[in-house]
């Protein structure tokens, strides 16, 4: 942490230095730019200060590793962005506690400050929800590595945008994978009767049907419990060639132990990002060899392992231990930036001017980013993830990448 | 018992509403049977034998399970409603002797898969100890001081006792869910293959080792209950703890001694459980608790005979029901507790439990 901020210091030091030797007359403009005259509607960043981008986030409480976690990966961006221009950026990440009390309580706070020109956050939808009019009123973009409630890009915000891919979105990439690439026409769907795993399984019977395939058996089972064998056996007599299953590893891993027995032997099992980890492959053994999943952990690139080895570097433990969000927390601020570095102007007199309302609608245009976790190209409404989820498949005893 | 004299018998109301709702689930029961075996058949032989096979060796446990309830009931007329747990408890013994004899090496193989016989047995008997003793200091702390409370008292504290033990096995052994390491020869999901309808159908060993287990088991305690010393006395308690008192009966110690057989129980259904569904953790009892209490009532409360039966039936019903019925199965607890309601109507006392019951009463 000490290092870290020896190199903000160092490099506002040398922004500053760089600000003060930089001759004037040599910015895009001269005095304040055309679209600046109106009071507010420009973030005038002066030299020696830094441009802002905040967070709302859970810091302290049960759900701490969260917040710990998307801030690190953002601060990360924060470093790779370096300087503009002799102004350098600045990550304030501030506790909501994940609340949606907190939420309009940081937001106000951030919007106070007239340097803060994007949020990358809220972290928790709650939080976010609560958050998202106050920054609407202010004219500042938002773009969230991790609220994943489908919803929130349906209220019509023109500020709210995401880079994670919503459990509808996973729905439907995972519908599209069992039948385009795994050849699937038979599918039996099973839920654990919850909201994010039924809301799942709903998808997937909607999206599947609709390409052509058949759904042979939509079930639930009562999550907690230790044996699921019956619906099994009732699943197994409907002959599906996979089975989708929408709920967490403890279920999940039930299931997959009792697939042989019941009937359902070389049956694909295919899981959602709830069944992903080291505990769902400790827990099936042989049982899980050829099972499938979801996960957020973007496929291999060259910039992921650097961002890995950074990651590592700078907190000690490997990014996607604290959360599965650290590499759409980086997506989301390093995008900011790339949109911010485009819109802002800089002038002869030494200041940094932003159009706020035009980096609102920069953001919401973003097209063919290349980040972390893949494209990331905005829609109409603010969902940004172009690329969907990373399936992986168990090969012996280890998550791989499936191929595509 | 002599017949009422008086006027003719008249037909009540309620009997009238219980004749209607007979006669229309036994209508409806034997136009599903008929769907589904005669006119739509929607499962072939295979499917059906999986679903009798499942649920005769879940309902061997809840019989299991359920005969300690009973028991407890028939002396005490309490529920002792930590009886879930202390399955747990036994459930937890067996798993770290098993864990034990997988650490202890033997050539390139470990004692379990070398001694699987040894080391089950051993399993059992530490499941077995542990629940016991659980079982008697249970009776002796949460029970015993509040004899002759009215009935309500030792019923919340049976709950305390269960909320006390779930909690304490989650700061001793942690939340998360353990996985029980059963003997090679063992391996869940194994079993011998019987080719049922053109398909094979796997008879897991685990399976069978629990029904016959707990088929065996109750029979001893059948055995016991009618044969012995100490069965009379339990029975004799259960019929009147005053006048049982007064012959020279040993009433506390009777009580602990029930405790001790109902924990043993508990203790070998828990490593069952263990072994043929693998999976322990601090709550793992609470489901089957409430599935074998019901099946208690189902068969008949304070019955033993009752207790077996009606786990039997649990189980059968919880497998079998949502495919006759031809609905989900996300709904068989639904049937299950349904069946219960509707055995509360026709026969309160339970399917077996009618003469016994009277007698008490």
């Amino acid at each position: 942490m000490k290092r870290l901020t020896y190199i903000l210091l160092a490099a506002t030091l040398a922004a500053l230095l760089l600000a003060a030797c930089a001759p004037a007359g040599e910015g895009k403009v001269s005095g304040v730019p055309e679209e600046c005259k109106a009071d507010g509607s420009c973030a005038v960043i002066k030299p020696g200060q830094t441009i802002k981008i905040g967070m709302g986030a859970p810091m302290t409480g049960d759900n701490a590793a969260f917040g710990q976690d998307i801030s690190q990966a953002a601060k990360i961006a924060v470093q790779d962005a370096g300087e503009f221009n002799g102004f350098v950026f600045e990550l304030i990440a501030e506790d909501d506690g994940g609340t949606p009390e907190g939420g309009a309580a940081v937001a106000n706070k951030l919007v106070a400050d007239p340097t803060v020109v994007a949020i990358a956050g809220h972290i928790f939808s709650g939080a976010t929800l609560s958050a998202m009019p106050i920054y609407e009123a202010a004219n500042i973009p938002m773009m969230s590595p991790s609220a994943t409630v489908p919803d929130l890009t349906k209220k019509g915000s023109p500020v709210f945008n995401r880079c994670v891919f919503t459990d509808a979105a996973q729905g439907k990439f995972a519908a599209e994978y069992l039948y385009n690439t795994l050849k699937i026409t038979k599918l039996a769907i099973v839920h654990d009767g919850q909201a994010y795993g039924q809301g799942l399984a709903t998808v997937v019977q909607d999206i599947f049907t609709s390409l052509g395939g058949t759904v042979v058996s939509f079930n639930a089972v009562t999550p907690g419990e230790s044996d699921y064998s019956a619906v099994l056996a009732d699943i197994a007599s409907k002959k599906p060639q996979a089975l989708y299953f929408g709920g967490y590893t403890s279920e999940g891993v039930v299931i997959v132990n009792q697939m042989k027995q019941s009937g359902l032997e070389g049956v694909i099992f295919f899981g959602d990002d709830g069944t992903f980890g080291q505990d769902f492959l400790d827990r099936t053994g042989a049982n899980g060899e050829g099972a499938y999943s979801t996960s957020l952990i973007p496929p291999a690139s060259d910039a992921r392992t650097a961002f890995d080895a950074a990651y590592l570097e700078n907190y000690g433990q490997p990014a996607g231990k604290l959360s599965p969000y650290s590499w759409t927390a980086y997506d989301s601020a390093a995008v900011l930036i790339k949109v911010i570095k485009d819109v802002a102007l800089y002038s002869s007199d030494g200041n940094l001017y932003i159009p706020r309302a035009e980096l609102v609608a920069a953001v919401r245009a973003v097209k063919d980013y290349q980040g972390l976790s893949g494209t990331i190209t905005c829609d109409e409404i603010g969902e940004c993830s172009a690329s969907g989820p990373v399936f992986n498949v168990v090969k012996d005893g280890k998550w791989v990448e499936a191929p595509k | 018992m002599p017949k009422p004299i008086g006027p003719a018998r008249r037909i009540k109301p309620y009997q009238v509403i219980q004749a209607v709702l007979g006669a229309g689930f036994a209508g409806y029961l034997l136009w599903r049977l008929y769907q589904v075996f005669i006119a739509a058949p929607e499962y072939g032989a295979d499917t059906w034998a999986r679903f009798l096979i499942t649920g005769a060796i879940l309902g061997g446990v809840y019989a299991l399970i359920a005969i300690g309830y009973t028991l407890v009931y028939g002396i005490l007329r309490m529920i002792n409603f930590a009886h879930g747990d202390i399955m747990m408890l036994g459930a937890f013994g067996g798993y770290f002797v098993l864990e034990t004899t997988r650490s202890i090496p033997i050539g390139s193989s470990n004692f379990s898969d070398a001694y699987p016989v040894w080391s089950v047995l051993a399993a059992f008997l530490a499941g077995v100890a542990v629940a016991t003793v659980s079982g008697y200091f249970l009776e002796r702390i949460a029970y015993r001081p509040l004899r002759g409370a009215p009935r309500l008292v030792p019923l919340i504290s049976a709950i305390g006792a269960s909320i006390f033990l779930e909690n304490a096995a989650q700061l001793l052994f942690g939340a998360q869910r353990r996985d029980y390491a059963n003997p090679a020869v063992l391996t869940r999901g194994e079993g011998w293959t019987l080719a049922i309808g053109g398909t094979d159908v796997i008879l897991p060993y685990t399976g069978v080792l629990t029904f016959v287990l707990s088929i065996l088991l109750m029979l001893a305690l059948y055995a016991l209950v009618m044969r012995t010393r100490l069965g009379r006395s339990m029975r004799a308690v259960a019929e009147n703890k005053q006048v049982a008192a007064l012959m020279g009966i040993d009433v506390d110690g009777v009580i602990s001694r029930t405790f001790i057989i109902s924990g043993a129980l508990a203790g070998a259904a828990g490593v069952m459980w263990g072994l043929h569904l693998g999976l322990v953790y601090h709550f793992v009892g609470f489901i089957p608790g409430i599935k074998a209490f019901t099946a208690a009532v189902l068969g008949g409360i304070g019955s033993v005979p009752g207790a077996m039966l009606g786990g039997l039936f649990l189980g059968l019903v919880e497998s079998l029901g949502p495919a006759v019925l031809g609905i989900n199965f996300q709904l068989k607890d639904v049937i299950a507790f349904g069946i219960l309601v509707l055995v509360l109507i026709f026969r309160p006392t339970g399917i077996v439990g009618e003469v016994l019951t009277e007698e008490k009463v």
